[in-house]
Parts: C-alpha cells; structure tokens; sequence
C-alpha cells in the first residue's frame, strides 16, 4: 500500500510543525525549571521555535506546492503570512515576561503556539476543510487564552468570544457546505466554474462565507464583541488576537476573493462588502473617541485599520494585494510594539492599559512615551512612519481601480482616528503630574527591547517600501 | 553626501540628539541650537540650487526623496534658517531644552518642505511639520483645546493634500515634479485635485473662514516657536500656490481666481479690524498675519507676473517682521508676565532698547518706506492693479491704513504713557536678547531698500503660469 501523501505534502507543514513542537517543548521544560526562571525559559524557547519556524517558512518562498491534494499550498503568499502571524506570536509570547502569573506561563504559551499554528494553516488553505482546521485550531486556542487571568472580565471575555466567535463559525461552515453541495468540491480552485454564476446555493454559500469572515474580522456591523473581548483578555493575548487572528482571516479572504471568484461573481457580491468596510472605517475611528481604556481603543482600531487593508484589496489587483501585506506588516508592527509599551509600564496585578497609567509618562519614561508616540502617530499615518506610506499606497490603489469613494471614507476615518490616536499623546506628555501611587516600575528587558525593535522598524519601513512582488498563483 | 541633505537632517538629527543633553543644562541647549540653525544659513547658502536624490517607490507612481532649491524655495529656506537661529537665540522658557529641540525639529520638517521636489515628499514634510508644534502646545500651551484645535484643523487639510497627491501620482505616473518646466496637468480629476491642494493651503495660510485655529495657536504657542511658525510656516501654503498649484494646475488657479481673491479680500479686512481691538498683544500680530496673508493670496490669485514677484519679497518681508514682532514681545511677556495691552504701559522710558526693537519691526509691518513691508505690498498692488482687480486694490489701500493704526497702538500701548506703578520695572534687554533680534531688523531694512534679488527669483517660472499678463 501506498501512502497517500508524499514527502513534499510533508515538507510544506514542517514550519507549522516546528511551532507545535517547540509548544511542546515548552510544556517538557517547565517539569524541570519552575518559578520565574521557568518563565523566561518558556519565552526562550518559544522565540527559539518561532524563529526556526519563520528561517523554514522563509526557504519556502517562491515555490508553490500544492499539498495534501489542494490543502495547503506554499509560495510566497503562505509564506509572508505566516512571517506575520510567527511575527505576531512572538510578539505576544515576548510579553509574558511581564504578564500573568510565573506558574501558568509554560501553559499559556504553549496554547498561544498551537492557536499560532492553526493561523499559519490558514494563511496556507487552499481547500474549505483546511480553512476551516485552521480556524478551529486558532480559535479553541483563544477561548482558553482569554479566560487565562483571575479577574471576572478575562472569563466574561472568554466567554463572550466563545459564544459570538461559534456563531461566525456556524455562518462560516454553513456557508461552506453550501459552497460544497453547489460544486461538489472543496478545493478553493473548483470555484470558479462559470456556471455557478446561475446556482443560488452557490451565492447563498458565498454570502454566508462573507458574513463569516467579516465577522471574524470584526467588520461593522459584527464588530461589537471586539473591544469587550480585547479589554477582558491578558494583554500578551490582546496583542495576538489583534494581529494573528486578523491576518490569518485575512489571509483567507483575500484567497478566496482573489483566486476562487468566478468571473462576474465579484462586481456583485464584493459590492455589500466594500460598502461594509467603508462604514467600518468611519465606525470603528467614531468608537475609538470615548474610550479610556488603551485596549479597547486598540479594538476600535483594529476595526478601522483592518477597513484599510480591505480598501486595498478592492479591484482585486496583484499590486493592491501587495500594498495590503505591506500595510499588514506596518499595523503588525505597530500593534505589536504599542502592547509592548502597555506590557512595560504593567505593574502588579495591573495591566497598562488604563489611560491614566499614561499620564504624565514622558516625564518618567520618556524613551517608552516616546515610542508608544512613534506607534500612534504611525496608527493614525502620520509621517515618518510606515502608517503614512501605507496610507498612500492604498489610496493609490483605490484611485487606480476606481474606488476612490473609499479612499475618501479612508481620508474622514483618519481625520477622526488622530483625535483619538493623539489623546493619548497629549496624556503622556501633558504637564499634568501623574497621579500619587504610579511609581515608576522596573525595567522588563524584553518588553522594551520588543518595543525598541518596532519603533525601529515602523520608521525604517517607511523609507524603504518592501513589498513581496512574488505571491501570485494564489491557487492552482 | 550632499548639502541640501546636510541642510536638512542637520537640525532634525541635533534635535534628536538634544534631548540626551541633562534636562538642567538650558544655556548648553540654547547655544547648541543657535549654532546648528547659523549653520544651516551657511549650508543653505553654500547649497544653492544643488540637488540630492534617492529613489524612493516605483509603483503605482514614481516618487524619490529629491531635494534641491529651485530659486523660490532658496529664499523660504533662507528665510527659514535664518528665523529659527533668531528665535533659539532667544529662547527662554521653563524647559528651554525641549523648546530648542522641537524648534530644530520643526525647522527640519519645514526645510524639508521646502526643499523638496517631489509632490510626496513635500505632502510628508507638511505632516511631519504638524508634530512638534503639537507637543509645543500640549506641553506649554495654555488650553489643551488650542492643540486639538490646530492638529485637526492642519490634518484635515494635510489628508486632503494626501489624497490628491495620490490620485495626482496615479494619473500623472510620477510625483517628482515641482521646479520642472514640465507640461501643465490636466484629466478628469485635474479639479478634485485642484480642490484638495487649494483646501490644505488655504488652511495652513490661513484665510478667513478657516482660520479659527491660528489666532488661539499663536497666542498659546511660547514666542520663540510662534515667531517660527508665524513667520514661515504660514507660508508653506503660499509657497504650495506658487510651485505647486501655479506651476503644475495653472488653468485652474486662473479658472477659480475669483474666489480665491474674494476670500483673500475678506482676510484682508477681517484680520485688519479684528486686530483693532484685541488685548492681547499676541493676538493683535496674530490678526495682523491673517489681513496681511490675504493681500498675499490676492496676488498669487492675480496671476500677474509683477504681483507674484511682489508676493515673494512680500513673504519674505512678512516672515521677517511677524518673527521679530512675536520675538519682541515675548520679551515684553517675560519681563512684565503680562501680554494684555490695558496692563502694560510706559516701558519704553526704561528700556530703549526694547521700545527701538519693537517700533522697527512695528514700522516694518505696517508698511513705512524704506522697510521690507513696504517694498513688497507695493509691488503687489501694482501687479493686481494690473491684472485689472481695481476693486481688491481699493480694498487693500483700506486696509493697510489699518494696519497702521492697529501697529501703533500695539506699540503706544506697551511703550509709551507714563510708566505703569503696576507693571514691575525690569532691566532692558541683554547683549543676548538684542542679538537675537537684531539680524531680522537688519534683514528688513536690507530687503527694503534693495529688493533687487528677490525680484529676480521669480523670472523662470512665471513666464511659463501666467496667462493673464495685460
């Protein structure tokens, strides 16, 4: 008997396979080093395994593969989203050095590499079943995470995401099944058969497809769970949820409206869609206005930032697909580094995310109020940072593919975001002094070296505007 | 590497580098950076119209970090350096070494701005140039809504800017083009595109009814940064008009003159008689800068070549006197703690000095022959005379008699009288205080009898924008 799969099916999950190993990992070493020494042996070996998986993922580029029969496929496009989400767990991993309780840590972690390995899965789909493994792997991951804290809000979250998060799923799977019982197939390739133009199951399934993932990338009007669910969560899983979840959704999205649309398709059912994401931009930058709690703004943010990746997927162009990831990387970065900052100024039994832990930071951690400055004022695309060019790159596109209603709905939500991006500014540095009982905490290492390496690259980033040219076939 | 690069990280880098320096050490900070602006005059004269260039994005448009003066911008430059080191000079307030760095920090953005060639790179210095203002406002302003007031204000202007430059490099397949006798642009969006850059200038100019945020920004603003962003900050609108509407959407300034000069009429008027009756010294300048940049606006909008050339010495003479105003009398605050005209009183007998700063600068402004003001307010009515706008002339005659009767109240208010018992007696200014000051009267004296070489900035480009030449 033969086996069904070959060595190269294999080959294309070994850096998925890494990340779950190294989890594994983790889990051995805490029987053997306890206490907050075990803490940062868990960090070491997580970043150890993430950065052997991103070195692997890395060699993969530009060789598409088609495994496990239209499953998975590597190339370039697999291969920069999972860079994002490997960036975004180690991100995230990083500040555990300053979050949740010594004994949990190994745990924890480990649950947050194996969500991670259900995001790299889906940047990586190419067929339902697979999408949907992925999203399963991820989200029961972050079901665990967000109720990983002593506190009445992390269960409320946790609870919270489950309920709202099954629902996406159950719009998602019915959705796919729809999608399978008009083509009978499940490879995102077998979609675009021309004669499914006719088949209203097949625009049933795709609509409901739709639904799923803009609810799963928390667009209007599905986007209400996201501030409760990001304030409720421990920082360190806030920071991955902000950026793997939102990638790797994005990931399959673009996928599916770029390589499994048949023609004529697209004109109709993405129309909904960029309407959605033009009032997302408006709606999620208005939400951010009132908030005082760092997380929750970052949630609204989200909602409004993941807007503007959409608006350059708009038109379904390869260069707007480019300027997309490259903006992707940017908000990665950015999010990344602003929870570094809250993670460094945490204290006891206290996460740094109320603004008024903020108030006054310039005049005791300048260089830390100076970067979450860098990060917010890259947020709301101020120069000179990669949020700028971004910014330009995807009103470029969106004025080359006609959809330049979008891009001035871009325009206003950004005029409104600076108010909300800037408030938290001027609490830093206003002269207020900072309340009695905000002593200054101690150096975390990690956090501030993450927080350093960021800012570094927000600014470089704008100079030098990488963007992978070799991501296309998406499908074959 | 190259001096137009030199000319424009050397303050950004020295800004950032200030910050290392001991929060305590202010005379360290305040010579540091006044050596750093006198170089960057040197490295700007040396520079002249060099360039430097590095490529920067190939798709969708092409954009490279180019910068070199074209001979406009060579005098906005100069007149930038030279104001900045003026104004560190006599930087004294609580924290003098953030205010040294955030002035060099703006200095870099502005210089950017103007030395730029490439439409995106000049539409990043503009946001860029928003920043430290901003932190100058959070940190020593008087009402955190004057910062909000300026960022939103100045944004919305900067992501109209934005998105027209986009659609700009989209349609036209590359940004780099201001100082390039290339052809003019049109298209079909050629007036949304218009539209957006009108916006963010006349915002940053700025010109009645969008200049709410100047008046509570430069009175809040400490002296030495208001007399920068006054004197040449203001201006990156006008400069925008000039290289970048003119040059590149010349039929649709023509086609939309009207209005332009209608707004820049009711500034005229509008700044000139709220100036009047202000109390506050600071504003009184700050109204005094809105009426003055509409007669500006009018001759860009004219589109007369001798207007144009007006406009420039204008600009330059306008930049000079606001900054040696809003330096002078942040002198007055510093002495007497007070900017309220019904306060003070009677300086003048005690200190010579300051009341002989303060009346050049006063005369400057309100247009006495021999100094700059008048040279270049002359020109301009000449010029829109010319190009057959008789009625915003007459308009501008009225105002400019105003100008002199709100520039010398200011000055009677604060200097003459008998000396106020009420207002403390302190010692006239120091050697410091006097150096400072003194390059921008020089300067104004200088371009008011010979403004000879500002005249001939303009030759190149206006042959190829006007069409309404008589």
């Amino acid at each position: 008997m033969t086996m069904p799969f070959t060595h190269a099916d294999w080959a294309a999950i070994v850096p998925v396979s890494v990340v779950a190993v190294a989890a594994l990992l983790v889990l051995l070493a805490d029987f053997f080093v306890s206490g907050e020494r075990g803490r940062y042996v868990s960090i070491v070996i997580a970043l150890i395994g993430l950065g052997v998986s991103a070195t692997l993922a890395a060699k993969q580029f530009g060789h598409n593969h088609d495994a496990f029969f239209g499953g998975f496929m590597t190339g370039g496009f697999t291969t920069v989203f999972e860079e994002i989400v490997l960036l975004a767990a180690a991100g995230s991993v990083i500040l555990y050095a300053n979050s949740g309780a010594a004994q949990r840590v190994a745990g924890t972690i480990a649950i947050m590499l194996w969500s991670a390995c259900g995001a790299m899965l889906m940047a990586g789909a190419a067929n339902l079943m697979m999408i949907f493994l992925g999203l399963e792997l991820l989200s029961l991951g972050l079901y665990a995470l967000c109720a990983a804290a002593d506190r009445r809000t992390a269960r409320e979250s946790a609870l919270k995401y489950l309920i709202l998060s099954s629902t996406a799923t159950g719009f998602l799977l019915f959705g796919m099944a729809l999608l399978f019982g008009a083509t009978g197939s499940v490879r995102l390739a077998d979609l675009v058969t021309p004669m499914l133009i006719y088949n209203p199951i097949y625009w049933m399934g795709a609509g409901m497809l739709m639904v799923g993932l803009l609810f799963k990338l928390s667009m209007v009007p599905f986007h209400s769970w996201t501030p409760d669910v990001f304030e409720g969560a421990p920082l360190p899983v806030t920071a991955f949820m902000s950026v793997a979840t939102k990638a790797a959704t994005l990931a399959v999205f673009a996928r599916f409206i770029y390589a499994a649309l048949p023609l004529g398709v697209g004109d109709r059912l993405l129309i909904p869609v960029w309407i959605v994401v033009g009032i997302s931009m408006v709606a999620g930058n208005v939400g951010m206005l009132a908030q005082t709690n760092l997380k929750r703004l970052l949630g609204y943010s989200g909602i409004a930032q993941v807007g503007y990746i959409l608006v350059a997927l708009a038109g379904s162009t390869p260069l707007g697909l480019r300027y997309a990831l490259y903006y992707l990387t940017a908000y990665a970065l950015m999010n990344l580094g602003a929870f570094a900052v809250a993670s460094a100024i945490s204290g006891e039994g206290e996460e740094g995310a109320e603004m008024r832990t903020y108030r006054g930071l310039a005049y005791r951690r300048p260089w830390l109020a100076a970067g979450m400055t860098v990060f917010l004022l890259a947020l709301a695309g101020l120069p000179p940072t990669a949020g700028f060019l971004g910014k330009i790159l995807i009103l470029a596109s969106s004025a080359a593919n006609g959809y330049i209603w979008l891009g001035a709905l871009l325009i206003i939500g950004t005029a409104i975001s600076l108010y909300a991006y800037a408030k938290v500014v001027r609490v830093m540095y206003s002269r207020e002094e900072a309340p009695a009982g905000h002593e200054v905490r101690p150096y975390v290492p990690l956090a501030w070296a993450s927080a350093a390496l960021c800012a570094v690259a927000v600014v470089v980033m704008a100079f030098y505007p990488l963007t992978p040219s070799n991501i296309l076939p998406l499908v074959r | 590497m190259s001096l137009v690069l030199v000319t424009i990280l050397l303050p950004i880098v020295s800004g950032v580098l200030l910050f290392a320096l001991p929060r305590t050490s202010e005379t360290a900070a305040r010579a540091i950076g006044t050596l750093v602006a006198a170089a960057t005059v040197v490295t700007t004269l040396v520079a002249g119209e060099s360039q430097w260039s590095f490529h920067w994005l190939s798709r969708p448009f092409t954009a490279a970090f180019h910068f070199g003066a074209t001979p406009i911008s060579f005098w906005l430059a100069l007149l930038l350096a030279i104001c900045t080191a003026c104004a560190i000079a006599a930087t004294r307030v609580s924290r003098t070494r953030d205010m040294v760095a955030l002035i060099l920090l703006l200095e870099g953005a502005m210089m950017g701005l103007f030395l730029a060639r490439d439409l995106l790179v000049f539409a990043l210095c503009w946001d860029l140039m928003l920043i430290p203002v901003f932190f100058a406002l959070v940190g020593w302003g008087e009402h955190p809504a004057t910062a909000w007031r300026y960022l939103i204000y100045n944004f919305a202007g900067g992501l109209t800017l934005l998105l027209a430059t986009a659609a700009f490099g989209v349609i036209y397949g590359s940004t780099d083009v201001i100082g390039r006798s290339a052809a003019p642009f049109a298209g079909g969006w050629a007036e949304w595109i218009y539209a957006g850059f009108a916006f963010a200038f006349l915002v940053k100019t700025p010109v009645w009814p969008l200049h709410t945020w100047m008046p509570p920004t430069y009175s809040g603003l400490p002296s030495p940064m208001v007399s920068v962003v006054s004197a040449v900050q203001s201006k990156a609108g006008l400069y925008g008009f000039i290289a970048i509407a003119l040059a590149l959407l010349p039929a649709y300034v023509h086609a939309f003159a009207l209005p332009l000069i209608i707004l820049g009429a009711i500034s005229l008027v509008y700044g000139a008689v709220v100036a009047l009756v202000q109390n506050d010294a600071k504003r009184v300048v700050a109204y005094s800068s809105l009426s003055h940049l509409g007669l500006i606006v009018i001759a860009v909008a004219s589109g007369n070549p001798l207007a144009l050339k007006g406009a420039l010495v204008y600009i330059v003479a306008h930049g000079l006197f606001s900054a040696a105003l809003f330096i002078v009398l942040g002198y007055v605050e510093e002495r007497e703690d007070t900017r309220s005209l019904s306060r003070l009183g009677g300086l003048g007998w005690r200190n010579p000095r300051l009341a002989g700063a303060l009346c050049v600068a006063a005369l400057a402004a309100l247009g006495l022959p021999g100094l700059a003001g008048f040279a270049g307010e002359l020109i301009i009515l000449i010029g829109v005379y010319q190009a057959g706008y008789v009625w915003a002339v007459i308009v501008a005659l009225i105002a400019i008699v105003a100008a002199s009767a709100y520039m010398l109240r200011l000055y009677q208010d604060i200097m003459n009288g008998p000396p106020d018992d009420d207002v403390p007696v302190r010692p006239d200014l120091s050697w410091r205080e006097a150096l400072a000051v003194a390059p921008l009267l020089a300067a104004l004296v200088a371009v008011g009898v010979y403004p000879a070489p500002l005249l001939g900035a303009h030759a190149a480009p206006v042959v190829t924008t006007s069409s309404r030449t008589p």
